[in-house]
């Protein structure tokens, strides 16, 4: 009766050492593929080359009807003849030129030119 | 774009910046052939009434189904 009750009591026994065991190696195994790297931000972007970047943007933007004239002040609605829709293509556009995504809730608000770059500005992961 | 936008327009408008960053993530020579194709699309109902609500929602919902569904890694072009 002794014996039963070791063999029953065995595996549970067995299963609990077994599992840190394997958890451990798991662990030594998951460190040795990853060597802790640090990760740097690079410098800034000020808020000049902004503009001039998204300025080329929106140049380069096939829809933009007075392509002459963009600066700060610019809107996208009011001066570029922009629809609601081709303010969101642009901004997507600008979106990948600086590696970014704007959340909804920013974009829906952002209407002009300077407000883009301000938002950009703001942005650490802008570059 | 002077006036507030309505919930609705709202999510049109998430919707279509959905479908564009979609576009953005297929391979550069084929992009057009996508934003021109979602600007077909959404163009096509630009003439519906904004009182339209039941119309809209389920263009809203057809839409969300068509992006998940052209989403996909493996669909690289359209036309």
């Amino acid at each position: 009766m002794f014996r039963t009750t070791l063999r029953a009591a065995s595996p549970i026994a067995s299963r609990a050492i077994s599992r840190p065991l394997v958890a451990k190696s798991a662990f030594i195994g998951a460190s040795k593929f990853v060597a802790p790297i640090r990760f740097y931000t690079a410098a800034p972007v000020d808020k000049k080359e902004i503009t001039s970047r998204v300025i080329d943007v929106i140049k380069a933007f096939d829809k933009t009807a007075a392509s002459s004239e963009v600066t700060g002040q610019t809107y996208f609605h009011k001066d570029l003849g922009l629809d609601s829709l081709d303010t969101v293509e642009l901004l997507v556009a600008i979106e990948e030129e600086f590696d970014i995504e704007i959340p909804d809730k920013v974009a829906d608000d952002l209407k002009s030119v300077g407000e883009t770059v301000d938002y950009i500005a703001s942005n650490p992961e802008a570059n | 774009m002077a006036k507030r936008l309505s919930g609705l327009q709202k999510e049109v408008i998430h919707l279509y910046r959905g479908c564009i960053r979609v576009a953005h993530t297929k391979p550069r020579p084929n992009q057009p052939h996508f934003v021109s194709y979602i600007r077909e699309e959404f163009g096509k109902y630009k003439g519906l009434p904004k009182k339209d609500f039941t119309a809209i929602e389920h263009l809203l919902r057809v839409g969300h189904k068509r992006k998940d569904l052209y989403s996909q890694p493996e669909l690289k072009d359209i036309h």
